[in-house]
């Protein structure tokens, strides 16, 4: 079930940018366009998650914020410019779970959102990762595959899940770096090379071979 | 003030004296007194007037000293017409309300100055922070929509970020009490947020990243840190050489907590070495390399000093850099 994240942000283009990510990455986004009316618009749409901008017409984010409080326990997130400390603590006395400063890296964005959801709501979240007869297990970190199963390492692990998310699609070497490096394994591109034989020489072990394959010049795909 | 200006502030009164004395022996002798008599009236009225100059001279000393002991004990100088007693002497209380007029006029520019500059200091702060906004749509859009260009326009949306940050900090350098907030923090944390701060510019140079996972903690602002761990890692870059790698390092000691960031670039020469936290200094490496503002590492320092934090650089002049940060672990915090 995809997670519904509200989101209350005044400036236009990073409203949609932030609607289109978010949509991306299997949530279902409400926006908000009317300020006039974000409480109703919140009850209607009915949250698991609050992207929340400081500096908005009429009310700003931390009235809204402890309106929401009054009421519900979603998770709130501060997105904002203005970085100042008084800010932060402000923003923590009203209740609100993280604090964001612009301009995010929306590495950093999506995980505190995926972190903030699994706290909230323990159930939902994202236990295995099916493709072409292979399941990774994500809590546990290991790979099955016609009833073998084979433990993999961080890296591999993070490797192995960013292919299967792009499934059926080219991931650039260069993408895949980044992506290790938005979850903290700053690796280059031959550790990323050994990485990949070592995955290939495991599912091997277990009777999967040709799961990855290389695109010469272009990159990795499942 | 000495006798002898006293006195020589008083020649006139003095002359005076001295000529009615003449007088007065003239009249007495033509009146038929003795020279006795006389020179004994003269001794009289000599007492009498030195007597008199002689505590005059004591008073006024008194009345000075202590207006220039107040003064020496004054922190702000200028307030002295505020503190002082009000003089009884006419004159003196002339000087006594000029004083006060002198110090009302500069009191008043003294506090437009201040408040010009802190208004000046606040708008650029806003101004930042409204330029936030369209970067973080620029990321955004450039995320989004993957392009050729993507990459080198991040970069640069990276470095244009750094700088901003560097004004939001240069205009509040002086000012910044009020915007930090120390707490526990694991140091290790705000290298991982400074590195993703400057992602592109660590992958497009191919700089090879060391960071061991440590649980080590110190009390300090995290926001100022990453700032201070982010300039560093600008610097790093920019004087890097062909095979870049930047190591931090964090280790405890008894009594602090070290935070090292080396690399493996071009070094700093001998001779720059003492002078590389100046504002405004760019040295040899500054100087070649043209890309140098001398801000950077000065604002390191400044920040530093602010936070209680130490930061030393060493460097062998050809090769290998490196700067500590020293987080000193209060004897007092913790202890319940």
């Amino acid at each position: 079930m995809q997670s519904r994240i509200m989101l209350i942000e005044d400036d236009a283009v990073i409203r949609e940018e932030l609607r289109v990510l978010l949509t991306a990455n299997q949530y279902d986004v409400g926006v908000i366009y009317d300020f006039g009316s974000v409480m109703q618009e919140i009850e209607r749409f009915g949250p698991q998650l609050i992207l929340l901008d400081i500096n908005l017409p009429l009310e700003d984010g931390f009235r809204i914020c402890a309106k929401v409080r009054t009421k519900y326990g979603i998770p709130i997130i501060f997105v904002t410019g203005r970085n100042t400390d008084m800010d932060e603590l402000q923003s923590i006395m009203l209740g609100g779970d993280a604090f964001i400063t612009k301009p995010y890296n929306t590495a950093i964005l999506l995980a505190k959102i995926a972190a903030l959801l699994k706290r909230a709501y323990p159930d939902c979240g994202e236990v295995a990762l099916d493709c072409r007869g292979v399941r990774l297990h994500v809590e546990r970190g290991t790979l099955e595959y016609q009833g073998q199963c084979v433990e993999l390492t961080g890296n591999e692990q993070k490797i192995i899940y960013y292919l299967i998310r792009h499934a059926g699609k080219i991931c650039p070497r260069a993408d895949l770096i980044e992506y290790l490096w938005d979850n903290q394994m700053y690796i280059d591109d031959n550790t990323l090379s050994v990485n990949i034989a070592r995955i290939r020489e495991k599912l091997a072990g277990i009777g999967l071979s040709d799961f990855i394959r290389t695109k010469h010049r272009q990159g990795y795909i499942v | 003030m000495r006798l002898a200006e006293y006195l020589k502030d008083n020649i006139p009164a003095m002359i005076l004296q001295v000529l009615c004395m003449v007088l007065l022996s003239l009249f007495l002798l033509s009146a038929g007194n003795t020279a006795d008599t006389v020179g004994f009236v003269l001794l009289i009225w000599f007492a009498v007037a030195a007597a008199y100059m002689a505590w005059c001279y004591y008073r006024r000393c008194g009345f000075l000293k202590r207006l220039l002991d107040l003064t020496e004990e004054l922190e702000e100088k200028y307030l002295i017409a505020e503190l002082m007693e009000k003089p009884l002497r006419a004159d003196d209380r002339v000087f006594y309300g000029i004083l006060k007029l002198a110090d009302k006029s500069m009191l008043e520019r003294v506090a437009a100055a201040e408040r010009e500059n802190r208004e000046y200091r606040e708008q650029i702060e806003q101004w930042v922070h409204e330029t936030k906004t369209p970067i973080t749509a620029i990321r955004l859009l450039c995320e989004n929509n993957p392009t050729a260009i993507q990459k080198p326009l991040l970069l640069e949306l990276e470095r244009l970020n750094h700088y901003v940050e560097q004004a939001l900090y240069l205009s509040g350098s002086e000012h910044t009490e009020k915007d930090y907030r120390i707490r526990e923090l694991t140091l290790v944390e705000a290298v991982h947020q400074a590195i993703a701060q400057n992602k592109q510019l660590l992958l497009q140079n191919q700089v090879q990243l060391c960071v061991e996972p440590c649980d080590i903690t110190a009390y300090t602002d995290e926001k100022w840190l990453v700032f201070i761990l982010s300039q560093l890692l600008n610097n790093a870059v920019k004087y890097k050489n062909d095979t870049p790698v930047i190591e931090f390092r964090i280790t405890q000691e008894d009594e602090r907590v070290l935070l090292a960031v080396a690399d493996n670039g071009i070094g700093i020469p001998p001779e720059d070495m003492p002078r590389i936290f100046e504002k405004g200094f760019t040295g040899r490496n500054g100087r070649t390399g043209g890309r140098a503002t001398g801000m950077g590492l000065y604002l390191c320092m400044k920040l530093c000093e602010r936070l209680g934090v130490g930061l030393e650089a060493c460097s062998d002049g050809g090769g290998r850099t490196v700067f500590t940060l020293i987080f000193y672990r209060n004897p007092f915090v913790g202890v319940r």
